[in-house]
């Protein structure tokens, strides 16, 4: 294909960082480079150095330690899709992951390079909000843990700087009884990028309802935890809706106009909530 | 009456083992020695002076061999109107236009170079939409228009303005009877343009010769219109240009005229005769290459109390885009059946082809049927309600039926099929007259909709197809026809065909998969659902000469006249000595005594068909005989609506087509689902999207969505009757277009049905859907 | 430039690739396994569809690189021995090809499923084939040919360990 770049295969997490830092704008970490290749392809990123990253085995794990998931980040779509112990703890995210792209794209597509594509859209962010998530993240420096809120930081950017990579996705250990759920309105009923998503989940422990909202924003929103004693879906969704409506800027673009999404925004809280106090709905 | 043996069955398609092997080679597969890849720079801009084009730094990338602009290309290019050229020249007039080709040894080379180009243009007024377009002091897409060549006596170029064609239909006095009518309706419908989407991008090799002779490789619906065209655009005599035409990854309308073969003809003519690829990207499907025209509709419609259309009149406003040369013919073609397939006394129609600064139109599996009728096909609906008059009974009155004249005075009979019959199979096919069972989910509501449709094959009054069919050594044949099969099937049914008239098993019955002009007969173009007609007659007429020359040795052979010879099971005999046989391997290339005497020779019969008694129209009132033959239908559909969020899912839809005599049940069925679903796509979710400035904004399958496995109706149902059509192959007529052309008419009725709302603009999708739903309720509120 | 050395179609081959060399520029264009087609270069039309190590990918979207030590299986490697296999067969049987240029990613998407999933339902045939494009059969007849192919007597190939029994019937 058309582009300029070298290509090697990081062995370590610490070897990728060091190259990455080593190159600087240069070079850029290559997960499942099914936005990047993309962007090379289109002219519009030029890197020199693509640092695979795939191969990190310490990054392609999914296991549990002390309660907490840790989802490494070159997991692909699909494996994180199928996987029982993400199913088992976090659904909503399983959800997201299916709705992602093609079966094919799912098998190389990683949630890490979807988090770090960070775009406003990505099916996978909304359900980590809801799950208080944060992103392991190493750099030649050193590691540090951000919340995955304050992980984007806009429009297709994020708080990693030179020589970073994010190592793992952390949730933490949801209590017995939460449910989860996603959705999603998408233009068509195959493969689509979200006009709208949202993730929710309701807590019994705190008789909490926590949503996150995206596409309706520069980074996909988590709402301020709503208040679940009644029980009442109408009334936990009407605040919900009071909440987004306040903080959600939807745009209008080639997907959908601002109109639409604000039209559909209620809606979709609506089932979601619904769908979360429904036994048969959510898990 | 024989029983026949292969039409009329569900034979598999014998190109589908190369297919499914990986075998098959399209024009993307071919690799001439030698060869130079293409790449092309296109236009930012919808309209703009091209100042200066600056191509040094290119030139110097190692492995560049050729740079062509407009300037050096003083070629006008053009079927019915020749009002292109190859690359731009001195103006752009659509963003996507190609202005600067290169040719270099690999692809990647040719993109990089291309990347190193800079263009300097000075943008100018752009006109954007038809209905501007046609005002006075405009700007003018083509102020040379009345210059330009065209096919005079059937086009009507307006000099001066946007008008590419005009065509005019005046039959009866319409103003006096809407005028007199007793209920009269007017209603406005748009079409967004769309695109074909082939899953085979368009491609071309092309390879000058010495002696200024041009080979090409292309995926085209169409070798000799690409000959004739090439011919006339450069001057060059049609025997030293050879085309090949080898497996198609569909077409749709989008190949069948010239696309890339002259600039790949002009890069090769530039990097001295080496061969040059030119394979469009996807972008460059969607923004370069042409689309579906768009259409703007006004459809007016006078009825009697008692339902009976008096009077219809219709302004068409087609966005030709910034090239008009298959847009006139659509124009025209779609003005003929612009009233749709009913008796209509007094009509007037006024069909305009407008220029505009975006993407050009061509030809598109239903050439202007679809959008047409998603005017037609609504404001019958509309009339009948107004009247309270059930729809498909309204229909039913109005359907034309034995001493009945079309628009164009054409008198119906019984041979041209039946409408009232795939009317009423399609109706009953969802249960129309029982309501639809509510659904449980309160957000959801469903609803009936049907639409009729027809169309005629919209080709020149002289189109013809010709084939050959030579036996082999060991008594089987081959048929040389230059139609394309781009996945329609075509040449399945002609090889039952073959094998049915030849009367040689099927096994040893081939149609020779590669066209090449060098070889193959002649065929018109591969449109207008005319080949499996044409194509089968042809062959028909081409096996009975191969029978004659059979006969007539083996008359010599076994000492009896010709006509006391029976041909059966790949043998002859005389009639009523079946110990007589000869195997017809022993006739194929002539027959030997058992002394050594020789007569007879090789085996070769030829065919032809050509359009019988057609006739211009006239240009005042576009009265005469444009259509061969007529094939009508229905669709009706069961839909369920989501007025929360737009969405319409379609539980049900059953399609009727007249098809004369299904010559192959399997290949009718995946023509009818798969039209249905390209239609589908058209109805819910394809359009293409522009801004202000007439930038394209969704030039890929991510922004441009076309219907996936996960997007199917629940059920489909394929009805098809056989009303035979008096001069077809056993009684065919084409259905490849129709299957697509009423789907969106359909799902827009029933949209009224469930939601009490008209529909005028498509696509149907969520967001359209939802907006006018909240709309409403809000008026009422 | 890289040494890659890979099976495609259970054949060995060793090729020098550029970095920038795609999956599918080095099937169609170094090795001449033209099959495998392009439809859209982004991932999104599925014509591209080959099996790296079992698993159905877009090949436009895979670097030549990455997959040294691995194993591709393209179009041309569905048939065994001159012999159809019976997917490809249903595939001609159920009228699921039309012009031919999505079968090839059509039943390499095939193959994967019927190898992770030898009784799929319509759903999941759905799901499988759902990124791959085509505009010409509307899909029915190529969901009825999966089917019939998983309900077909022949064995699915398994991509590890081959069950001694002979693999499962449908």
């Amino acid at each position: 294909m058309l582009g300029d770049f070298e290509y090697v295969r990081a062995q370590t997490t610490a070897d990728a960082c060091r190259r990455l830092k080593e190159e600087g704008d240069r070079a850029v970490a290559y997960a499942g480079g099914t936005d990047l290749l993309v962007d090379i392809r289109n002219g519009v990123r030029a890197p020199k150095l693509l640092v695979d990253i795939k191969g990190i085995e310490a990054l392609t794990r999914v296991r549990a330690r002390n309660g907490t998931l840790l989802l490494g980040a070159a997991v692909m779509l699909n494996r994180v899709a199928e996987d029982a112990s993400i199913r088992d703890r976090l659904p909503a995210l399983s959800e997201a992951a299916v709705s992602i792209a093609t079966y094919q794209l799912r098998n190389r597509a990683t949630i890490g390079g979807n988090l770090c594509n960070a775009s406003p859209a990505s099916d996978s962010i909304p359900p980590l909000l809801i799950a208080g998530a944060s992103l392991h993240i190493v750099g030649p420096e050193g590691e540090r843990d951000v919340p995955l809120g304050e992980f984007c930081t806009g429009v297709k950017t994020t708080c990693l700087e030179c020589g970073e990579i994010v190592t793992e996705i952390r949730i933490p250990t949801i209590e017995e009884g939460a449910r989860t759920a996603f959705v999603k309105q998408q233009r068509i009923r195959g493969h689509d990028l979200a006009v709208v998503n949202l993730a929710g989940a309701y807590l019994p422990s705190d008789e909490a309802v926590r949503i996150a909202v995206g596409s309706c924003s520069p980074t996909p929103l988590l709402l301020e935890a709503i208040d679940g004693r009644s029980h009442d879906p109408a009334a936990i969704a009407e605040e919900a809706i009071r909440l987004a409506d306040a903080s959600a800027s939807p745009i209008s673009d080639v997907r959908a106009s601002a109109e639409y999404r604000r039209a559909v925004l209620p809606v979709l809280i609506r089932r979601l909530v619904a769908r979360l106090f429904d036994p048969q709905g959510g898990a | 009456m024989r029983d026949l043996k292969y039409v009329g069955k569900g034979v598999s398609r014998e190109d589908a083992v190369d297919k499914v092997s990986g075998a098959a080679r399209y024009t993307h597969d071919l690799i001439v020695p030698g060869m130079l890849h293409a790449a092309i720079v296109r236009s930012p801009h919808a309209s703009a002076r091209i100042v200066s084009i600056e191509t040094d730094a290119a030139e110097a990338v190692p492995g560049v061999r050729v740079i062509l602009t407009g300037s050096g290309l003083c070629y006008q290019l053009g079927l019915y109107m020749q009002d292109k050229c190859i690359l731009a020249r001195d103006v752009v007039r659509y963003q996507g236009e190609a202005v600067v080709a290169v040719a270099a040894d690999t692809l990647d080379i040719a993109r990089a170079a291309c990347r190193l180009i800079e263009v300097e243009y000075e943008p100018i007024d752009a006109v954007l939409d038809p209905q501007e377009a046609m005002k006075d002091g405009v700007h003018l897409v083509h102020p040379d228009l009345g210059l330009y060549e065209h096919m005079k006596g059937v086009f009507f170029p307006k000099a001066g303005t946007n008008i590419a064609h005009h065509q005019k239909i005046r039959k009866g006095d319409f103003d006096d009877a809407f005028a007199n009518a007793d209920v009269t309706l007017t209603a406005e419908f748009y079409n967004p343009p769309v695109q074909h989407a082939p899953m085979e991008t368009h491609a071309t090799i092309a390879q000058v010769l010495p002696g200024d002779r041009v080979e090409l490789w292309t995926s085209s619906q169409s070798p000799y219109t690409v000959r004739h065209l090439m011919s006339v655009a450069f001057g060059l005599p049609h025997a030293s240009i050879r085309v090949h035409v080898p497996y198609v990854g569909g077409g749709f309308g989008g190949k069948a005229g010239l696309g890339l073969e002259p600039l790949a003809y002009v890069l090769s003519k530039a990097a001295d005769g080496r061969p040059v690829k030119v394979v469009a990207t996807r972008e460059e499907e969607f923004n370069t290459l042409p689309s579906r025209q768009g259409l703007h509709a006004t459809i007016e419609i006078g009825c009697s109390n008692d339902g009976k259309i008096e009077a219809l009149k219709s302004t068409y406003v087609w966005d030709a885009g910034a090239y008009a040369d298959y847009g006139v013919n659509i124009g025209r073609a779609a003005a003929y059946s612009g009233a749709g397939p009913y008796s209509v006394p007094n009509c007037w129609i006024d069909s305009y082809v407008v220029y505009t600064n975006k993407i050009f139109g061509t030809a598109f599996r239903g050439f202007g049927h679809l959008e047409v009728l998603w005017g037609v096909e609504r404001a019958i609906d509309q009339m009948a309600r107004k009247l309270d008059m059930d729809p498909a009974e309204f229909r039913r009155l109005n359907l034309l039926k034995e001493g009945d004249e079309t628009i164009t005075g054409e008198a119906f009979t019984s041979g041209h099929g039946d409408p009232v019959g795939c009317l009423d199979a399609a109706a009953e096919a969802i249960g129309w007259g029982t309501p639809s069972a509510r659904p449980s989910d309160a957000s959801k509501v469903r609803g009936k909709g049907i639409a009729a449709l027809h169309k005629a094959p919209a080709m020149p009054t002289y189109t013809s197809c010709a084939a050959v069919i030579k036996l082999d050594e060991d008594g089987g044949a081959d048929v040389l026809i230059s139609g394309v099969d781009y996945g329609q099937g075509t040449y399945t049914v002609l090889r039952q065909i073959a094998a049915e008239e030849l009367r040689i098993p099927i096994e040893r019955v081939h149609v020779t998969w590669d066209c090449d002009t060098a070889f193959s007969p002649y065929d018109w173009q591969t449109v207008a659902s005319r080949f499996a007609y044409m194509g089968g007659n042809a062959v028909i007429e081409a096996a009975a000469d191969c029978l004659r020359q059979i006969r007539e040795t083996a008359g010599r052979a076994l000492d009896v006249s010709p006509e006391k010879i029976v041909c059966e099971d790949a043998a002859a005999y005389a009639k009523g000595k079946p110990e007589s046989r000869i195997p017809y391997e022993k006739l194929a290339l002539g027959y030997t005594f058992p002394n050594g005497n020789s007569i007879g020779g090789p085996v070769i019969g030829h065919g032809r068909f050509i359009a019988t008694g057609l006739t211009h129209l006239d240009p005042e009132t576009g009265q005469g005989l444009p259509a061969q033959y007529w094939t009508y239908g229905a669709h009706a559909v069961e839909i369920e609506v989501d007025t929360e969020t737009g969405e319409i899912e379609l539980l049900k839809i059953a399609t009727a087509i007249d098809a004369g005599k299904v010559l192959n049940p399997k290949l009718a069925t995946g023509q009818v689902v798969g039209g249905v679903v390209q239609g589908l796509g058209s109805a819910l979710w394809e359009g293409f999207q522009f801004d202000e400035n007439g930038r394209f904004l969704n030039p890929s399958f991510t922004d441009y969505k076309i219907p996936t496995a996960k997007d199917l109706p629940r059920e489909t149902e394929q009805i098809f009757l056989e009303a035979p059509q008096p001069d077809g192959p056993y009684g065919a007529r084409g259905i490849a277009e129709h299957p697509m052309i009423s789907v969106p008419s359909a799902i827009g009725n029933a949209l009224y049905d469930a939601l009490g709302i008209e529909f005028a603009e498509l696509p149907l999708n969520v967001e359209r859907v939802l907006l006018r739903i909240l709309e409403e309720r809000s008026g009422k509120g | 430039m890289h040494t890659i050395t890979f099976h495609v179609n259970g054949a060995s081959q060793t090729v020098h690739v550029a970095a920038t060399t795609t999956l599918l520029e080095l099937l169609r264009d170094r090795l001449q396994l033209t099959g495998t087609k392009e439809g859209c270069g982004i991932g999104e039309c599925g014509a591209c569809t080959v099996l790296l190590d079992g698993a159905p990918v877009t090949s436009c979207l895979v670097l030549a690189v990455e997959v040294d030590g691995r194993s591709v299986e393209t179009i041309e490697g569905e048939a065994k021995d001159g012999q159809l296999s019976a997917l490809q067969q249903a595939f001609i049987d159920a009228g699921a090809v039309q012009c031919g240029f999505c079968t090839p990613g059509m039943i390499m998407s095939a193959r994967g499923l019927l190898q992770r999933n030898p009784n799929p339902s319509d759903e999941e045939i759905v799901e499988a084939i759902a990124g791959n494009l085509c505009r010409c059969t509307g899909y029915e007849a190529v969901v009825d040919a999966i089917a019939a192919a998983a309900r077909s007597s022949e064995a699915p190939r398994l991509l590890e360990d081959d069950d001694p029994a002979g693999g499962a019937d449908a």
